[in-house]
């Protein structure tokens, strides 16, 4: 044996750790070296001098404090540390979750148009109901009415008779000007879902509902007429199938924010009513089409006096709300059907 | 062994797994010297290892329950605590604060160097020569040569292969000699 070999295993031949074969070998290479006994020597007085070492004591309430640290928690306590404590890594981790989750809603949010339409808690009716009160509506913009000539009043009032009173992209006529060739008002309010027939009517009409329904249908198929359009078409036929196409622009570009109707028992003087009521609330008509049984005014009114304008609509006549946004704009777009 | 043979006594291991709370208690107070021992001599800090003793004892009484008694309940907790202490060693916030004057603080009382200087400057030289080995080989000797373990006992606490062991034990006595070779006759 080395005197390498050795000095690895004086360590153990001092702990009596060897097996008896190795600590023969091991004491035999001592008896005849005089330096690996004077390593062993110091390595014994190394040990020796550890071996001194005080052994350690635990503090005074060591027991006290791990028994009581041992001791089972409340479970709100319990529930809370787990979900707490460590403070320093829990706390900055939770509050980075919080938001992460809150950045992933607004993402989400923004990413979905259907969340989006709820938010805004607009009735889902609202945009079904505006059209169904305009029917196919033929409301275009106009002037102010006293922008409005007489000889061009004339002139809207002599198209609306030449083509029935639904030539579409005609307004109608200004309230201010003589009817003569207006309907007999009825002699009691007719609900819309009244089925009997107007004494006027050439032809018995159709229930409210069916007949909207009809007019649906009619605009349904005009829509389809446009897409049908063929290049050739003449330029009469094609400025009629470019009118319901604005028309539609424009409802969708601008629906009401309320819709109601009103039965009046003079229409004529309930259209000049209204006429008055909204200039006289800071308003404005934005449209207006007359028809067999009902007028459809579309107007504009300032929110700050909206209370006052529905006080005016009371006194014109019996009036319900069809439909209201519940968050009003600063303008309010009103479309009222008057019959 | 101390007090290791009346903590493995049948009965007491019964009491202990049935989760009786004087029992526990019974055994933090026959190896709470030897755990916080252990823990001071390798952390070097009397809070650090009163902190780590602890955390030793609140694990053995968790694990208690599925304490199968193949090993000594001291080479149990023995084993407990040096892992806690050797991953604590190794965590970069330790390192850090080891290189401060903290790693030289008196080991029973968290004195500082000045007084220890006092108590003797062979005792001070020895905790520092045991400070300064590194940390595979402190924990050998800490518990071959301090706690008076045998080398298979601390080749199960440590979970090493005896031969590990012996080497290790050789080194760290090695690295001693020549640090306290002034101190030696």
């Amino acid at each position: 044996m080395t005197c390498h070999d050795t000095r690895e295993s004086l360590s153990a031949f001092l702990d009596e750790a060897l097996a008896p074969e190795e600590r023969r070998e091991v004491a035999a290479h001592l008896e005849s070296c005089a330096d690996c006994r004077r390593e062993l020597a110091r390595l014994e007085q190394t040990v020796a001098l550890l071996r001194r070492v005080e052994p350690a004591r635990a503090p005074v309430g060591f027991v006290d404090r791990v028994t009581e640290a041992a001791r089972p928690r409340p479970w709100y306590r319990r529930a809370a540390g787990a979900i707490f404590v460590p403070f320093a890594v829990k706390l900055p981790a939770e509050a980075t979750a919080l938001v992460m989750v809150a950045l992933l809603a607004v993402y989400v949010f923004e990413r979905t148009p259907v969340l989006q339409e709820s938010a805004r808690q607009e009735p889902p009716a609202l945009e079904t109901m505006h059209e169904k009160v305009a029917g196919p509506a033929r409301v275009e913009p106009s002037p102010p009415r006293s922008a409005e000539s007489p000889a061009i009043a004339r002139k809207r009032e002599q198209d609306r008779r030449d083509t029935g009173g639904t030539a579409p992209g005609l307004a109608p006529p200004a309230p201010a000007s003589p009817k003569p060739d207006a309907a007999p008002a009825p002699p009691l309010p007719t609900p819309r879902s009244e089925t009997t027939p107007a004494p006027s009517a050439p032809a018995p009409p159709a229930p409210a509902g069916a007949r909207v329904g009809g007019e649906l249908a009619k605009e349904a198929e005009s829509r389809r007429a446009e897409n049908r359009q063929p290049p050739t078409e003449s330029s009469a036929d094609a400025a009629r199938g470019a009118a319901p196409a604005s028309r539609l622009a424009a409802k969708r570009a601008a629906p009401g924010d309320v819709v109601a109707g009103i039965t009046v028992r003079d229409r004529d003087a309930a259209e000049r009513d209204l006429s008055d009521l909204v200039a006289r609330v800071g308003g404005r008509e934005t449209g207006r089409r007359r028809e067999e049984e009902a007028t459809v005014v579309e107007a504009i009114v300032p929110q700050a006096r909206y209370a006052e304008f529905t006080q005016g609509l009371a006194r014109l006549g019996a009036w319900r709300v069809e439909a209201e946004r519940p968050d009003l704009p600063a303008q309010v777009r009103v479309i009222l059907r008057l019959q | 062994m101390r007090e290791a043979e009346a903590g493995d006594a049948p009965r007491f291991l019964d009491r202990l797994r049935a989760g009786e709370t004087a029992a526990f208690e019974e055994l933090v107070i026959t190896y709470q010297h030897r755990v916080f021992g252990v823990a001071v001599r390798m952390l070097g800090n009397a809070a650090e290892a009163q902190e780590v003793a602890q955390e030793a004892f609140l694990r053995a009484h968790r694990g208690l329950a599925e304490f199968r008694g193949d090993a000594k309940l001291s080479t149990w907790l023995y084993a407990i605590t040096s892992r806690l202490c050797l991953n604590r060693l190794a965590t970069a916030e330790r390192r850090h604060h080891r290189q401060g004057e903290e790693a030289l603080v008196r080991l029973a009382g968290g004195e500082r160097p000045d007084a220890a200087a006092e108590r003797g400057e062979l005792e001070a030289a020895l905790h520092r020569a045991i400070a300064e080995l590194p940390e595979e080989r402190r924990i050998v000797v800490v518990l071959r040569d301090l706690e008076g373990l045998a080398y298979e006992e601390i080749a199960e606490v440590l979970d090493l292969e005896l031969g590990t062991v012996r080497s290790r034990l050789h080194r760290a006595r090695a690295d001693l000699k020549d640090k306290l070779e002034r101190f030696l006759p």
